[in-house]
């Protein structure tokens, strides 16, 4: 047996999170209530020590490491930047919420970030096996995120939905690993992909593994038909877990999608482009009509996310390498908005009150004319409507489709998002024209404001001026 | 081997069905024991010996009696348990339906030319497949052994933050401060001056 | 003689009988877990069977580890089923419906 140790360098960021993940967790123990601060402090430190060390590692080709279960390349570097940023302007967005709510606790930031190294985890496996593990890493953390509020009977509800559906979701997810590994002998991802790219590949024990594997990857997304938990854990969970669970764990589903279906599996990618087909039809049109009928706004931007699943899953579809760049684009543009929605809506809750009726949007504009400027930013961008980045993410993944010949797709997909622009019109109505229920300006600290505009005005630079993230997306497929 | 095989199977299929037949949940989670102990005996008979050894021990031995814990802790009302039942029947059978074609699918993978599957030669008698996953584990699998090491410390953090709590009033003994209190703090002497005979 | 498919088929009886029991046990949140334990133990099965045909240990190791997730996950669901029954007095699936739409 010759073993050499592994090169641990590569995966100095996830050990650095590790490490200062269990710091807090001890230090917690030791503070009073009065001084949970030091957690938030420390929380955001670590945040930003993983953001220097992925940000200098200036990793520029593949690289395998811990006996090929971990990989490191350009896109993993990304799309883990990506996840710090959108995990501290959770935190940011949270804080007073959590003050009010009594639910200033430090396990809110230490399962949070354990969910995020579990998202690092997924976007570096080189292996089923890593894939999985961090796969369960971020999911354990997030049911008990959404249980996390232990007096609503609600979030409880949610929590055990969650639950339930989540672990049948992995339960399939592994019989279709278990099956590829019969078929190919092999559970990393490399190792794998070598052994399609040879074999005569449709044979029918591939198919069926390969069907379980799509269900599992659609669960996580939260794509129609296996995206019965998505509404009802949007609305139970408290309004800072809805926050994360909407933004960072997609990154997280694009990272497992990527990594199991094109680095695993691309070479079978005529039998799962037709299960992606009809997973993102039906998420974009199930998504845009029945957001309509909604009247919780949390569940609205639910099938919001839904149909925004949908094109994630067109652009990655295509099975080309501006298909992927652009479903990468998609998810991005995606977190920067559904951070500043749920911001604005954690913003307008008070002590023991949601502010997740439709309602509470009411005449905002007659309250706080800058609040409701900002969520007619967000709001525009997420139905697509130029300058946003909503916009131009949604036109780069038709442009791919109409690439590789899907045209009738594009124009489904475009029909459908000109019918989902209603529900969220509705909302700019709301804001604008309707008489306000109640009056004063709500109270956000000085910090929460810039970062809600900061978030608004990446929606509109990032509209503006696409090229700079398009590029860097396109370089880190090629 | 083969009558051994049978045997197990058969019994294994049969604790399955009871498990999710069963009306009383606590007849469920025995079933599922005998369901863990067969597929333990099985494992013995592909030679996975440590892995048969873990499912007993681990799992029967830990997470079947958590299960059988929280069952009697929350005390289900059996009579509503039984409810329902019939309802989702149909649905049950379309289900069943669905099992016989793709059980017949997968049963075709003897026909799928399947690689590196032959007869199955029985392991040297010097194999220890203890050593053997112990060796692959904390070489190649390190990573996911650190991983693992993770997620069960997620589940304590979880498992704690979810379910302790500390009720105000809750009555409980200090033994410490029983065991250092002095005369001083329980017994007060007043003196009093003697009132007069009214 | 006992061949591969034999496991195999055995294993997905298991995995179905699973399934089957998800839809028809809309009783209590606990036999639904105890539904997703027999899941996972057919996929163990499955990873076993391969292992052992096609002289690979990772199989069994991948199991070794599905093992402790499923440990790790069990803890997390009762915990939750625990929150749940204590807030509601009730883990019947048929009431778990206080969110619509």
């Amino acid at each position: 047996m010759n073993f050499v140790s592994p090169d641990l360098s590569p995966a100095f960021a996830e050990m650095f999170v590790l490490g200062m993940t269990c710091l807090v967790l001890v230090v917690d123990v030791y503070l009073k209530d009065s001084q949970r601060g030091i957690t938030y402090v420390l929380s955001m430190l670590t945040l930003l020590g993983a953001a220097a060390i992925t940000a200098t590692s200036g990793v520029v080709a593949r690289e395998l490491t811990f006996s090929g279960h971990f990989v490191s390349d350009p896109m993993g570097d990304v799309l883990k930047l990506v996840v710090y940023a959108t995990t501290a302007v959770v935190f940011m967005y949270s804080r007073d919420y959590l003050r009010k709510n009594d639910l200033f606790k430090g396990e809110f930031f230490m399962l949070a970030l354990f969910a995020m190294l579990g998202i690092m985890v997924m976007i570096s496996a080189g292996s089923m096996l890593s894939l999985y593990l961090g796969l369960e890493l971020l999911s354990l953390s997030m049911y008990a995120l959404v249980a996390f509020q232990r007096d609503s009977a609600q979030a409880a509800e949610a929590a055990m939905k969650y639950f339930v559906l989540g672990a049948i979701a992995s339960g399939c997810l592994l019989y279709g690993i278990s099956l590829l590994y019969g078929m190919t002998g092999t559970i990393s991802l490399s190792g794998v992909s070598a052994i399609f790219s040879s074999a005569d590949q449709f044979n029918i024990p591939v198919l069926f593994g390969l069907s379980f594997v799509v269900v599992g990857v659609a669960f996580k997304f939260g794509a129609v038909p296996f995206h019965a938990w998505v509404p009802d854990v949007y609305q139970g969970a408290p309004a800072a877990v809805t926050l994360f669970i909407a933004s960072a764990p997609k990154i997280a589903a694009f990272a497992l999608a990527i990594r199991l279906l094109v680095d695993g599996l691309g070479d079978l990618q005529g039998g799962w482009q037709d299960m992606l087909v009809a997973l993102s039809v039906l998420s974009i049109i199930i998504g845009n009509l029945v957001a309509i009928v909604q009247t919780n706004i949390k569940r609205m931007l639910a099938y919001s996310t839904i149909s925004h699943v949908g094109f994630i899953l067109l652009g990655i579809l295509t099975g080309s390498q501006e298909g992927y760049a652009a479903a990468m684009y998609y998810a991005i543009a995606y977190v920067v908005m559904t951070t500043g929605a749920f911001g604005l809506i954690i913003i307008l809750s008070r002590k023991g009150y949601e502010a997740e009726h439709l309602d509470d949007f009411k005449g905002l504009n007659s309250r706080s004319p800058w609040l409701a400027g900002m969520m007619l930013m967000l709001v525009f961008s997420m139905a697509g409507i130029p300058p946003f980045v909503g916009f131009y993410a949604k036109l780069t993944v038709l442009m791919g489709l109409v690439e590789v010949g899907l045209t009738w797709l594009a124009v489904l997909a475009l029909v459908f998002s000109v019918v989902g622009a209603f529900y969220y019109l509705r909302v700019v109505k709301l804001m604008y024209f309707d008489e306000a229920r109640e009056t004063g300006e709500p109270e956000a600290a000085l910090d929460i404001r810039v970062l809600l505009s900061a978030n608004a005005a990446l929606v509109l630079l990032l509209g503006l001026f696409p090229d700079g993230l398009m590029s860097l997306c396109i370089k880190v497929f090629q | 081997m083969e009558i051994l095989f049978y045997v197990f199977a058969t019994v294994l299929v049969g604790a399955a069905i009871g498990v999710i037949t069963a009306r009383n949940p606590v007849h469920s989670v025995l079933y599922l024991v005998l369901a863990f102990f067969n597929s333990a005996v099985l494992w013995l008979l592909l030679e996975a010996e440590f892995l048969a050894i873990v499912l007993v021990l681990v799992y029967v031995g830990a997470v079947m009696v958590l299960f059988l814990f929280v069952v009697m802790m929350l005390d289900v009302n059996v009579e509503s348990v039984k409810s329902g039942f019939t309802r989702y029947a149909p649905v049950g059978v379309l289900v069943m339906v669905i099992i016989a074609v793709e059980l017949a699918q997968v049963i075709w993978v003897r026909h799928m030319g399947l690689r590196g599957v032959g007869e199955l030669t029985p392991m040297p008698a010097d194999y220890n497949n203890t050593r053997e996953l112990g060796l692959l584990l904390y070489t190649e699998y390190f990573y996911a052994f650190e991983l693992a090491a993770v997620i069960l410390l997620v589940a304590i953090v979880a498992a704690i933050s979810l379910t302790m709590r500390r009720r105000p009033g809750l009555k409980a003994q200090d033994i410490a401060r029983q065991v250092g209190v002095r005369r001083e703090d329980r017994v007060k002497l007043v003196k009093m001056d003697a009132e007069e005979r009214q | 003689m006992i061949g591969l498919s034999h496991y195999l088929t055995l294993s997905a009886i298991l995995f179905l009988l699973g399934v089957t029991g998800i839809f028809i046990n809309r009783r209590n949140v606990i036999l639904l877990l105890m539904c997703i334990e027999l899941m996972l133990l057919a996929v163990n099965f499955n990873f076993v069977a391969f292992s052992r045909f096609l002289n690979n240990l990772d199989g069994q190791i991948f199991v070794f580890f599905i093992l402790t997730v499923a440990a790790a996950e069990a803890a997390i669901g009762l915990a939750i089923l625990v929150v749940l029954f204590r807030s509601k007095n009730s883990i019947n699936v048929d009431e778990l419906d206080s969110m619509k739409g």
